[in-house]
């Protein structure tokens, strides 16, 4: 793993390595950089740790319902109250507890859920928030904190293992806010290689196929010979460059390797049918998929559709359909493969929404309090935790915001949450800032 | 801010590009009273001398003295009630909710003498014949059936025609979910009902035969920006007096269908030719940006009104006249309308909303949000 960093110099010469890190400081992004190197060190430090990661080789998820799902029409309705919207509330399988109609499949697997319904955030638009619920903390230019999936990867990944461990699957190339944010830089101070694959309609990864014209024998003879050269020129100049360009052959010999799993045609036609045919459901398949072989982090999205100023009650009648689905789909196959102790279900946005409806027939934002839901991987299931007042707007219970989320889920995983990082010419950071612990009561 | 009174206009100014001569009408506006209900209004319908509004509003069925501004709540439906209709000569008035229930009252003793659940999702539009023989609810539940969020087919019948009398189901027509609009023709042989993807079917309501379908493609979003999916589509239609035209409206396409930018739309189609052809829509710049949710003729004939939500632009209700297609009137409320209504003289129209729902008061009280308005109608030829 040491030699996927590229070695730190102070020379101007011109080189493709420093023309590289030339970009990254025109990209604001020369600290993370220096921060990758100096967190090498940190990695791993603490051989319990270490080991447990190895042997619990945890997996993500991450149903990122951008554009701010409504907490009213999923975990926490308000049935019979002027804030609670038109559809009703049904019964669980956990004793008084009730969510939106819109969801009968997860009402009756809600004992392998956690609940938060005590969510309560600081961002109010998008860009924020998102940064704020994936990255787990506002930013603190110069220094920009990775990902969640991001950092997953790196301390439960298996970065020998030919198939991406951080994968994004999201269709829809816009998104506002969303297309805003997935433009900018995921992996923060792990760099790149910490970033994720991209694929998903549009985002089909290209190129995968070896050329018909071109054998099998061929191909590996020339991949050997290329090899040669390569690594030959990699150590006796020491080229970081070469390194890195052999870091890159790799990576796309591992996606050939595994083109397969990008394919949603590939995947078993009745499953196909039974996660529902939208984009979203088939994504969820596919993330399914290749966590089964060999992700360690993967993000499901689809733009930004749950951001319903408008429409809100037109939208939500077919997105929270779609998404009690996928999560009913998901949870009872990872469990029946044995693999939900081990894999991680989250689902949220980036917010809530208001309590009130707006004259467009829509909620608008809402962080001061919301709900998500998370299952399997080290989450104690069958959990509400937190409550919020008879009109949902106010937090009453619990609060929980990003830290505190954060720090669980990390705990969940068996990352250290309070991990410290010394970075040159930086204060010290946290994995989560501010000492904050996880709730005690959701991890196993 | 709810303006005391609204912006008033008439707008004659257009000509007309025609060679017959047209005699172009004029009307205007003038609010005469306004109150608040406590919730929103999804719909209503006025007695005949026009005094008594039976609203359908979020939090159940009301009835509102449009004299004395009184209103009272008479019951509710298991969710939103989301259209109200009178049957004068039978002395009932009926109510339709996202309960897809069908509610009969009796209109002395304002008790429920009839109850047909007809709907496993919602009820979004009910009309009545004019014959006062027949009702028709549409419902439907957009559900992602495909790829790209193609509309599933459907679970349950999306059209049914009920009977006024004994609230039997006469006949289950067969749509594609979401159906929002329906009505019947003026002389109650024919029913109307347009769906989230703009395609409207006409059925013989006697006979039940599907006599015409088309789609246009100009009411509904696929969303480019933000949502990969649909919304949109036809939101209140209309035949025209003669019949062998439907007026539908909604908003135009969008990009980014969460902007509800889309163009303040209507459209006016033939549909007795095969296929069916549009004649006219809303002329340019005689627009602004918007949802519209209703449309309705005068009694007159002569000028029909469309009204919605102002997104962007000058106006949320205008006026267009009848053969011209011209824009003749139009009012800026301040509040998403509903639904126009007009009583059987034509003296006055009354406009049902709701402006944005307040937020709960330090008492947890909640601000009265339900918007009633009565404008006296001037101008008219005879």
């Amino acid at each position: 793993m040491n030699d996927s960093f590229p070695p730190i110099s102070n020379s101007q010469c011109g080189s493709p390595e420093h023309t590289v890190h030339r970009r990254l400081f025109l990209q604001g992004s020369m600290a993370a950089s220096l921060a990758s190197v100096a967190s090498f060190s940190g990695l791993f430090s603490i051989p319990t740790y270490a080991e447990q990661v190895q042997k619990r080789s945890k997996k993500v998820i991450l149903l990122w319902l951008c554009g701010a799902p409504s907490q009213f029409e999923t975990w926490d309705p308000k049935p019979g109250t002027s804030m609670g919207g038109p559809f009703g509330a049904i019964q669980t399988v956990l004793p008084g507890i009730q969510i939106s109609s819109l969801m009968p499949k997860c009402a009756t697997i809600l004992n392998k859920f956690t609940i938060i319904r005590s969510m309560q955030t600081e961002p109010s638009e998008h860009f924020q928030g998102i940064d704020v619920m994936t990255r787990g903390e506002k930013p603190r230019p110069p220094f920009m904190r990775p990902i969640l999936g991001s950092v997953v990867a790196e301390q439960l990944g298996h970065l020998d293992s030919p198939v991406p461990q951080f994968v994004l699957l999201d269709p829809c190339p816009e998104g506002n806010e969303f297309k805003a944010f997935k433009a900018g830089n995921w992996a923060g101070w792990l760099g790149a290689e910490y970033g994720p694959v991209r694929a998903g309609g549009e985002y089909s990864i290209p190129d995968l196929a070896r050329p018909e014209n071109l054998t099998e024998t061929d191909f590996s003879d020339r991949e050997a010979l290329r090899q040669f050269f390569s690594r030959k020129f990699e150590n006796d100049r020491n080229s970081a460059a070469a390194a890195a360009y052999n870091a890159a052959f790799n990576r796309v010999q591992g996606l050939m390797s595994c083109a397969p799993l990008f394919d949603l045609e590939q995947l078993p036609a009745a499953d196909r049918e039974r996660y529902g045919r939208g984009a979203f459901a088939q994504h969820a398949l596919q993330a399914r998929h290749l966590i089964e072989n060999g992700s360690t982090f993967v993000m499901v999205a689809n733009g930004m559709p749950w951001d319903n100023h408008v429409f809100q009650h037109e939208m939500h009648q077919m997105l929270v359909p779609e998404l009690d689905n996928v999560l009913f789909q998901l949870v009872t196959d990872l469990e029946e493969r044995s693999l939900l102790d081990d894999t991680m279900v989250i689902a949220m946005g980036e917010f809530g929404r208001t309590p009130w409806i707006n004259d467009a027939r829509g909620r608008d934002h809402y962080p001061k309090a919301w709900s998500m839901a998370i299952a399997g991987g080290g989450v104690q299931p069958g959990i509400i935790y937190g409550a919020t007042d008879p009109l949902g707007v106010e937090v009453v219970e619990n609060h929980v915001d990003n830290r505190k989320l954060f720090a669980t889920i990390f705990s969940a995983l068996g990352i250290e949450p309070g991990q410290s990082f010394n970075l040159p010419n930086l204060p010290t950071f946290h994995r989560v800032e501010g000492d904050v612990q996880a709730i005690p009561e959701l991890v196993i | 801010m709810f303006k005391r009174f609204p912006n008033l206009s008439s707008d004659l100014l257009h000509p007309v590009k025609s060679l017959k001569i047209v005699v172009m009408e004029s009307v205007s506006f003038k609010l005469t009273s306004h109150f608040k209900l406590p919730t929103g209004l999804l719909g209503g319908a006025l007695s005949l001398d026009g005094d008594l509004l039976i609203a359908a509003c979020m939090d159940g069925i009301y009835q509102a003295d449009l004299k004395t501004k009184e209103f009272e709540k008479l019951g509710e439906h298991g969710s939103y009630v989301s259209s109200a209709a009178w049957l004068h000569s039978r002395g009932t008035f009926l109510t339709a909710g996202y309960d897809g229930v069908l509610k009969w009252f009796d209109d002395e003793s304002r008790q429920v003498r009839l109850e047909r659940k007809l709907h496993d999702f919602w009820s979004w539009d009910m009309a009545v014949s004019q014959d006062q023989s027949l009702i028709a609810s549409v419902t439907g539940q957009y559900l992602s059936g495909g790829y790209k969020y193609e509309p599933l087919t459907e679970s349950e019948p999306s059209v049914l025609l009920i009977s006024a009398e004994t609230g039997e189901v006469i006949h289950r027509f067969e749509h594609v979910p979401s159906v929002q609009a329906v009505a019947f023709s003026a002389d109650s042989q024919f029913l109307a009902a347009g769906n989230l993807m703009g395609e409207v079917r006409i059925w013989n309501c006697r006979s039940g035969e599907l006599v015409s379908k088309w789609t246009t493609p100009d009411f509904t979003s696929w969303g480019i920006i933000k949502s990969h999916c649909y919304l949109g589509g036809i939101f209140s239609l209309c035949f025209t007096p003669e019949g062998n035209e439907v007026l539908l409206t909604g908003m135009g396409p969008m990009r980014d269908p969460m902007a509800g930018n889309g163009r303040q739309l209507w459209q006016r189609w033939d549909w007795q030719q095969s296929p069916p052809v549009k004649r006219d829509e809303t002329h340019k710049n005689e627009s602004g940006e918007g949802l519209m949710e209703t449309i309705a003729f005068h009694p007159s004939g002569k000028f029909f009104v469309m009204g919605g939500r102002l997104r962007g632009g000058d106006l949320n209700v205008a006026a267009f006249d009848e053969e011209t297609g011209n824009r003749i009137a139009s009012l800026k409320t301040g509040y998403r309308v509903t639904e126009v209504l007009f009583p059987g003289d034509g003296n006055k129209m009354i406009l049902v909303g709701m402006q944005g729902q307040p937020g709960p008061d330090k008492n947890g009280q909640v601000g009265k949000f339900g918007r009633i308005e009565s404008y006296e109608i001037s101008g008219l030829s005879n």
